[in-house]
């Protein structure tokens, strides 16, 4: 009781850890596990031929296999390897290029705001999956080509919504005072108005990785993405789009996408949680 | 503190009021949903429009310039051509040319028309409407023209009578005649709408517009409405002259793939289904579907080429033999079409002349390695496999060469594929070249000459230019050549023989190696009779009634 | 204000020239060649048939020339012909862009109704299972690919149960309503055909809550969101003490005020739905301006292409244009300098 309170402290559960952000935390852990480990786990060969084709679940095949007899679970499983390392260099690629564009427009104003806000604008009308589609068709099919496309798509959201706050930030009476000590701009910048713009920024990268993860399932579904025998998600869906009835062929890379976006999605919440003291 | 007042504060309301709402909903919902299936839908009568599904590949509606499957049904059925091709495949039968004749050396063509036959408007078919419709067929330089190379002079010396004189023997004039797109056009008409059939008619002629939205033939239909990437509606001609059709109405209803086509089918929403492949036939469930699965002269081939820039190794005729003794042919049938569908020995269809007797593809793995092993290349070697990106006639062309990659990979042939956009993957055939491809087939008219002239290794040929034969004197078969020649000048009974030959011979080259030959499936509603599979015209409409 | 606004509008022709520009460049510095839809494959190696397609589309031109030869057409209103259909883009665009607007609005109304009510459920219920619930299913919404959700639904709703309609705007054996608006429920309504209307709602359905729950998720995470932030204010507490009931509290007070941050999400979900379009009018058959771009750009039909992208474009900019405003509204301390 009293003499044990300092061993056995109580576990106080932080306001952010509640239920749904420690599943999506355990779903994206998983999956990146999977992403790093699969090819040591002692399942079949993605691309090899090993049973019946079209074979539906069975105790030797969890998933079944497809139209070529390769096991579904286990192509599930390895398309994590294509899906997520492209998503984590497409959201790092576009936040770093969005948010320069966006802190340099907000911060500086009048010509440089305008030049980055036409650029966001230019691309931001273009329906997104038609931007990537033609730059993808422009450079020819592959997984990484539509990794650039998808760059291209996504910077404007970082750089608007780093604009935003820099702008809103900036009439912010600490920055005010700043300037009238004396800071010089790009200390003004770097040092008070910043730091104040990153979680947005952050909570928005998390969510969006799901997201992305979609878009590159959307492309694949639609002829642009991986090169068979590759098992990407999306292209397994297109694949079992074609044996309808034989509905775990699409299933298993359904079921992936679903589990990742939502994973990031409750992980972004509880990401918005730590950083964002507003929403209780 | 704040909190725990709205707390007793809170009551009921909000939920009783937003279950009302949605009880109030759901049955609006539901009848609007059950509307269209209480109401009365079009009853299965005799002149109810008769729908297939299919995916739509329309590029034209003018014969001149069309080319496409679905351009087949359309053109062969609106726009009748002098001669026919019979249930059989086979037999030419009349149609605006009630007979006809060749003379001794096949470098001359007399036919005879129907005096009774008229043009949807009514106005007669006359011998300068077949003479300018040829003339417009080649001028237009379209996808079809290449069906009056060879013609030096179209002559009609009556109303009735129209003769054809070729620059060399060709015995398979007659039936290029039974291709769709030789059919013959309302002259008048057409020329009053922008139409001519002059030398510079490919940049003179502005008729295209109107062609898509009206028709001007003598067949069975004409054009009702067209909306591109929806629907394709005819009608019966009411001046047509033959036997009176038993569907007077038909629409062809986009459906891209497949198992939408069989959905719709079952529903009752089609009646007939033209694409559906043998894995989804197998789920057709209802009774009162009809499917059966007859051969099919189209088939699907993979293309060896030497003279591809990307090749890294020399891809001589051993080479190209130790790949054909690799692929496992009836595991490819079994893959990509369960089953269904032929093995095919030579690029010539089975059934065509030349093709009896010939041997059938084996694969011996033991003799892929061991002409590997004489070339030099035991350990193997890379090679890069470029595909259009399709699902043609039910075969996946994806899954193929996946297939063909495992196949190859036992006599350690590592194959790269890279799936292309059609219009991607022509630039690169006849540019660079592709070191290994696939590609399809189907047959424009009953001939086999058609597939010399496309695949064989003779100079000028479209294969022999992107296989490499105008820097690699190796590829060309000059045998082949010769042969063609003596086949299009020989009597019906001696064509078969010079046919057969030049098909062993493109067996040896191996440049293209036909794998699967599938079968078709017709899908349609058992109160449907008369759906047949045409060899020229994918599928004639004028034989089909509903009961 | 409204220098800002004006500003912004008299840009917009600009910006569209920048982005068929763009789109030019990107679609012509392709490896593809969109003649072999124009020739097929069996002549496409024929350099008199080549020349002769290339002569009449004018591909035989310098690119400048091209270039030029369009933005000309272009300022007279003439958008080209399709390299693909044959028939003038602009008459293309006619006809499939209301098809897909038809089903967007559709898919926005579902979406809203079905959000906001979601939301206000979720923070009504603030932490308790029908929280849970709610936010889970929108959740699921944005998170499935919507090709395979409505692969999944139609098979569900159409083959198994045969409550719903398949694909199609109408069905197969229905002859679409004379042309007024594209809009087959407002041309039905127009001509007088009530079974017409019936049937081409019912086929909405389907369609519609597939794209409709893909952006509920949106909608209510941000209707529970600002709910909960409007919840929180001393006017509503002030609302109940007078003795207001819950629903009135809810709808009349709280609702209002925390509809005017979410109409920032219009510009996010019309971004969503049109890409949604373009993933599931194949699977719906659907002949919007969805599957006519991604045909367009699959054969490489230049025309096309660009026509979608000025429709597109322009439907963006102005989407755009009002989310800026919104925001401005919401955080006054933003000026546009």
């Amino acid at each position: 009781m009293a003499e044990s309170a300092s061993i056995h402290a109580t576990f106080s559960r932080p306001r952010w850890l509640t239920a749904p952000v420690a599943a999506g935390a355990l779903i994206v852990l998983f999956w990146a596990g999977v992403a790093l480990t699969v090819q040591w786990w002692p399942i079949d060969d993605p691309v090899a031929f090993v049973g019946k084709r079209l074979a539906a679940p069975s105790e030797t095949h969890w998933l079944g296999t497809d139209a070529l007899s390769r096991d579904v679970l286990s192509r599930t499983l390895h398309g994590a390897q294509h899906s997520l390392p492209i998503a984590l260099v497409v959201i790092l690629s576009a936040v770093a290029i969005g948010a320069t564009l966006g802190a340099i427009g907000g911060f500086l104003g009048g010509l440089a705001d305008s030049a980055v806000m036409r650029l966001v604008d230019i691309t931001l009308s273009f329906p997104p999956i038609l931007l990537a589609m033609a730059v993808t068709a422009s450079l020819g099919p592959g997984l990484w080509h539509a990794a650039i496309a998808m760059i291209i798509v996504w910077w404007p959201i970082y750089a608007r919504l780093m604009r935003a706050q820099v702008l809103a930030v900036r009439e912010r009476e600490h920055v005010e005072a700043a300037v009238a000590a004396g800071a010089s701009a790009p200390r003004t910048l770097f040092a008070h108005i910043l730091p104040l713009c990153w979680s947005p920024i952050l909570i928005n990268a998390t969510m969006d990785f799901g997201q992305v993860v979609l878009l590159i399932a959307s492309l694949s579904f639609i002829g642009l993405g991986a090169s068979p025998p590759t098992p990407e998600w999306g292209q397994m869906i297109s694949e079992g789009a074609q044996k309808f009835y034989q509905w775990w062929i699409a299933f298993g890379p359904g079921m992936a996408i679903l589990s990742v976006v939502l994973g990031f999605n409750f992980l972004g919440d509880g990401v918005r949680d730590i950083l964002d003291p507003r929403t209780q | 503190m704040k909190k725990g007042m709205m707390n007793t504060v809170r009551s009921r309301g909000a939920a009783t009021a937003t279950r009302r709402a949605l009880l109030l909903a759901a049955p609006v919902l539901a009848g609007l949903a059950g509307a269209s299936g209480f109401l009365p839908t079009s009853a299965q009568a005799a002149d109810t429009p008769l729908v297939i599904a299919r995916a739509m590949d329309i590029n034209s509606l003018d014969p001149a310039r069309t080319w496409c499957d679905t351009c087949q049904i359309y053109v062969s059925n609106v726009y009748e051509g002098l001669i026919g091709l019979g249930p059989d495949n086979k037999t030419l039968v009349p149609r605006l040319a009630t007979k006809w004749e060749s003379n001794a050396d096949q470098t001359q063509f007399t036919f005879h028309l129907d005096p009774t036959a008229v043009f949807s408007d009514g106005s007669p078919v006359e011998a300068k409407d077949v003479k300018w419709s040829w003339e417009r067929l080649h001028n237009i330089k379209g996808g079809p023209s290449f069906m009056m190379d060879g013609v030096k002079s179209i002559e009609a010396p009556d109303a009735h009578t129209v003769v054809v004189t070729m620059d060399a023997p060709n015995s398979e004039f007659l039936g290029i005649l039974t291709a769709p797109y030789t059919g013959a056009i309302n002259s008048d008409v057409a020329i009053a709408n922008g139409a001519n059939a002059n030398a510079d008619a490919d940049k003179s002629d502005t008729s295209e517009a109107w062609f898509m939205a009206n028709s001007a033939g003598s067949g069975p239909y004409v054009l009702a409405d067209y909306k591109a990437d929806d629907e394709l509606r005819f009608k019966a001609n009411p001046n047509y002259k033959g036997t009176k059709v038993g569907i007077s109405e038909v629409v062809i209803k986009n459906t891209k793939d497949a198992v939408a086509q069989a959905q719709l089918l079952e529903s009752g929403g089609a009646d007939i289904a033209m694409q559906i492949d043998p894995d989804t036939a197998k789920t057709i469930k209802s009774d009162s579907v009809a499917i059966e699965t007859v051969p099919s002269y189209n088939f699907v081939y993979v293309a060896v080429s030497p003279g591809a820039k990307g090749n890294t190794v020399k891809l001589t005729k051993e080479v190209r033999q130790a790949i054909g003794y690799a692929l496992d042919y009836n595991g490819t049938v079994e893959f990509t079409v369960a089953g269904q569908g032929k093995l095919q020995s030579a690029p010539i269809p089975n059934g065509f002349p030349g093709t009896d007797g010939l041997p059938t593809p084996t694969q011996d793995i033991a003799k892929a390695k061991e002409l590997l092993e004489k070339a030099g290349l035991g350990n193997g070697f890379e090679i890069n496999a470029e595909f259009p990106n399709m699902n043609v006639y039910g075969v996946d062309l994806s899954l193929l060469m996946q297939k063909v990659q495992q196949d190859l990979a036992k006599v350690n042939i590592k194959v790269g594929l890279t799936p292309l956009e059609f219009s991607v993957w022509r630039t690169h055939v006849r540019g660079d070249g592709i070191p290994l491809t696939a590609v399809f087939y189907a047959p424009d008219y009953f001939g086999s000459a058609q597939y010399i002239q496309y695949f064989a290794m003779t100079e000028g040929t479209p294969w022999w230019k992107r296989a490499g034969g105008a820097n690699d004197a190796s590829i060309t078969n000059a045998k082949e050549g010769d042969l063609l020649k003596q086949a299009l000048a020989a009597p019906e009974a001696e064509k078969d023989k010079f046919f057969h030959d030049i098909a062993m011979e493109m067996i040896n080259d191996r440049v293209i190696i036909p794998l699967v030959s599938p079968n078709v499936v017709l899908a349609h509603a058992k109160s449907v009779k008369g759906v047949r599979y045409s060899a020229c015209c994918n599928l004639p409409l004028d034989e089909i009634t509903r009961e | 204000m409204y220098r800002y606004i004006i500003r912004r509008l008299i840009a917009m022709p600009l910006l569209l020239l920048g982005i068929v520009s763009i789109a030019f460049l990107i679609t012509h510095f392709t490896k593809g060649d969109p003649l072999i839809s124009i020739i097929g494959e069996r002549q496409m190696d024929n350099p008199i048939v080549i020349a002769a397609a290339k002569a009449r589309w004018g591909l035989d031109r310098s690119l400048p020339e091209q270039y030029l030869i369009y933005v000309g057409n272009l300022l007279t209103g003439d958008l080209g012909t399709s390299l693909r259909t044959k028939q003038g883009v602009g008459l293309d665009l006619l006809q499939r862009l209301p098809a897909t607007l038809e089903l967007v609005v559709a898919a926005m109304l579902v979406g809203s109704l079905i959000g906001v009510t979601l939301g206000v459920a979720a923070a009504h219920y603030r932490d308790r299972a029908a929280d849970h619930f709610a936010r889970l299913f929108a959740l699921i919404g944005s998170s499935l690919p919507v090709f395979w959700s409505g692969l999944i639904l139609l098979f569900i709703f159409w083959y198994t149960l045969g409550v719903l309609p398949g694909p199609g705007r109408l069905d197969t054996r229905s002859m679409a309503p004379p042309y007024v608006t594209g809009f087959y429920t407002i041309d039905s309504l127009v001509a007088g055909d009530l079974r017409i209307f019936a049937e081409s709602i019912s086929h909405l359905i389907l369609p519609a809550c597939v794209l409709g729950w893909a952006v509920m998720g949106i909608i209510s995470r941000l209707v529970r969101a600002s709910m909960l932030d409007v919840l929180n204010q001393d006017y509503i507490l002030a609302a109940r003490a007078k003795g207001a009931s819950e629903p009135r509290v809810l709808v009349n007070h709280a609702l209002r005020n925390a509809l005017i941050p979410t109409l920032t999400i219009v510009g996010f979900s019309f971004a969503y739905l049109i890409t949604g379009a373009v993933l599931s009018e194949a699977i719906f058959s659907w002949p919007g301006m969805g599957s006519y771009a991604v045909d367009a750009a699959r054969n490489l039909d230049y025309p096309a292409i660009m026509g979608v992208t000025i429709v597109g474009g322009a439907a963006f900019l102005l989407t755009n244009l009002v989310t800026d405003i919104a925001y401005a509204f919401v955080d006054p301390r933003i000026r546009f300098g």
